[in-house]
């Protein structure tokens, strides 16, 4: 018999490796959600509250960097034709990682300002550094460069930074040296994470897998291009003249910057949606498009903090912070992860079957009519819960967070029918 | 000696797992040829660069050569003429999403 040698089982790391990272993930998401339900009332005030701060790191390092390396170790060797430089590391980065996430969720929720969340934060750091190092030896050996790369390797940048941001204020908060206010630091700290590391690995592996699924090619990629160089130009701009005084004009003109190379970004999306050849929109997909569009309503959101006066309007900062977490990113990672992970796990089992007997298709892998509900139940909790955050509906917030919460489960109940195919 | 009707029939079990239809039906198959050494494969992919390339090779490889196992199996890939949406069957459109 003839084996079937292909490009992801020749470049691909054992999907033992990819698997723990994404079911990690999956079981934070279904904690985050959980745990935002659990302390509903206190959610309503102002986002920098322990409880918010332990709630927000379970859903940028449990839920939403987790699954990023996860699916950043699976695809970068396939996107890019080579082998991943080391998958031992890569599974020592996990145990090094999953420790460090859940000491600083643990120190944010009881507010242990000392020694052990500084800890933590070296933990991640560690991790962090590790992976980089892998991705960045990786890719040293690949020879085309494509727009996805320069998106994934400024990315990685970026995590660095965060990281690195992200320990100065653990032990800032330990023992105070910043002379600048903290919470500025703490915005460039959002910022750098949310636009700089998790939006530029979103963007590349946008113009690749959009492409994909929905069979679009031969459109320009202009724009992310322009997107690439002008988001970078304000992120590095932002990240510069936050350390000077009187920098209001140049802060306009960075953040000005970065609101137009998510339009740009935007507009590259729309370009693969209009050249696709496959019109039907299956569920994964169909979150996308919504987190696509979440994306250009919290741009307008994030537009208007940086440019108006705001300070009356309350809560503000923690709908623009759901907006990201939940809107966009999630519905996002959910919407990939229904096309990522039944191909995974289905090449991993059918694939050597493939013509000779039967195999069930992608969409058998999961209960497509459970997928279905997930998605309005989402939908309904994201705008629920921006509803009530804006008008200060105790009572809604709670109905809100509960609709996520099980919108969580049947992502969980899916996902582990998918592992167990 | 298999015909071309027997091989595009295996052919039909090579089914892209992301969009569920067979490959004959999409349209890639473009040419099948028999002689005493080896059945010649001729075919193309939606678009250059699908990271499903060797995948669909190797399954196209496999099912050839479970019909014949004392022959060769060659693919022979190729850029032109272009695949269109216009080479799937009806069916094929269908399922896709284009109308008619």
């Amino acid at each position: 018999m003839i084996q079937s040698e292909s490009i992801v089982s020749a470049y691909a790391p054992p999907f033992k490796l990819v698997a723990k990272y994404f079911i990690a993930a999956i079981v934070s998401f279904v904690l985050l959600n959980f745990l935002l339900l659990l302390n509903y009332s206190e959610i309503v005030g102002h986002h920098f509250n322990p409880k918010i701060l332990s709630i927000n790191h379970v859903a940028t390092l449990g839920w939403i960097t987790m699954i990023i390396f996860g699916a950043m170790f699976q695809l970068v060797p396939v996107v890019l034709e080579t082998k991943l430089f080391s998958e031992k590391l890569a599974e020592i980065q996990f145990w090094i990682y999953l420790p460090g996430v859940i000491g600083l969720v643990y120190c944010f929720w009881v507010f242990d300002t000392g020694i052990n969340m500084t800890f933590s934060a070296v933990l991640l750091n560690l991790a962090m550094f590790i992976f980089s190092f892998n991705i960045i030896i990786t890719m040293k050996s690949v020879k085309k460069w494509n727009v996805t790369a320069w998106y994934l390797a400024a990315a990685i940048f970026y995590l660095i930074v965060t990281a690195i941001a992200g320990l100065l204020l653990a032990i800032n908060l330990w023992t105070p040296y910043v002379k600048l206010d903290h919470l500025q630091y703490l915005n460039l700290h959002a910022h750098i994470a949310f636009i700089g590391w998790v939006s530029m690995v979103i963007m590349g592996v946008s113009f690749k897998l959009i492409p994909m699924f929905t069979l679009s090619h031969g459109f320009p990629l202009t724009n992310a291009k322009l997107a690439f160089w002008i988001l970078n130009v304000g992120l590095l701009g932002i990240s510069t003249i936050m350390h000077y005084k009187d920098t209001t004009f140049l802060y306009y003109i960075f953040t000005g910057l970065i609101v137009l190379g998510i339009i740009f970004f935007l507009l590259q999306i729309r370009i693969i949606f209009k050249n696709r050849i496959r019109k039907k929109y299956d569920i994964g997909i169909k979150f996308s498009v919504v987190a696509y569009l979440m994306l250009g309503l919290t741009t307008i959101l994030g537009t208007f903090i940086a440019f108006v006066d705001y300070q009356n309007i309350i809560n503000l900062t923690l709908i623009y912070g759901y907006m990201i977490i939940f809107g966009y990113i999630s519905m996002l990672i959910v919407g990939q992860m229904y096309k990522i992970v039944p191909f995974l796990v289905w090449y991993h089992k059918y694939s050597s079957k493939v013509g000779l007997e039967p195999v069930p298709m992608l969409k058998d892998m999961f209960n497509e009519k459970f997928a279905q509900i997930e998605f309005y139940l989402m939908i309904t909790a994201v705008f629920g819960s921006l509803y009530s955050l804006a008008f200060g509906s105790v009572i809604g917030v709670m109905i809100s967070f509960s609709i996520m919460f099980i919108s969580s489960v049947i992502f969980l109940f899916n996902m582990i029918t998918i592992f167990r195919k | 000696m298999a015909n071309k009707e027997e091989i595009l029939e295996v052919l039909k079990g090579v089914i892209d797992p992301e969009i569920g239809i067979n490959i004959v039906d999409l349209g890639l198959v473009y040419e099948v040829e028999s002689n005493n050494e080896a059945n010649v494969i001729t075919m193309t992919l939606t678009t250059p660069g699908c990271p499903m390339h060797s995948s669909i090779s190797a399954w196209v490889e496999n099912v050839v050569g479970h019909l014949e196992p004392e022959k060769k199996v060659i693919i022979n890939l190729v850029w032109e003429p272009k695949w269109t949406p216009d080479k799937m069957t009806d069916e094929a459109r269908q399922e896709l999403g284009h109308i008619g």
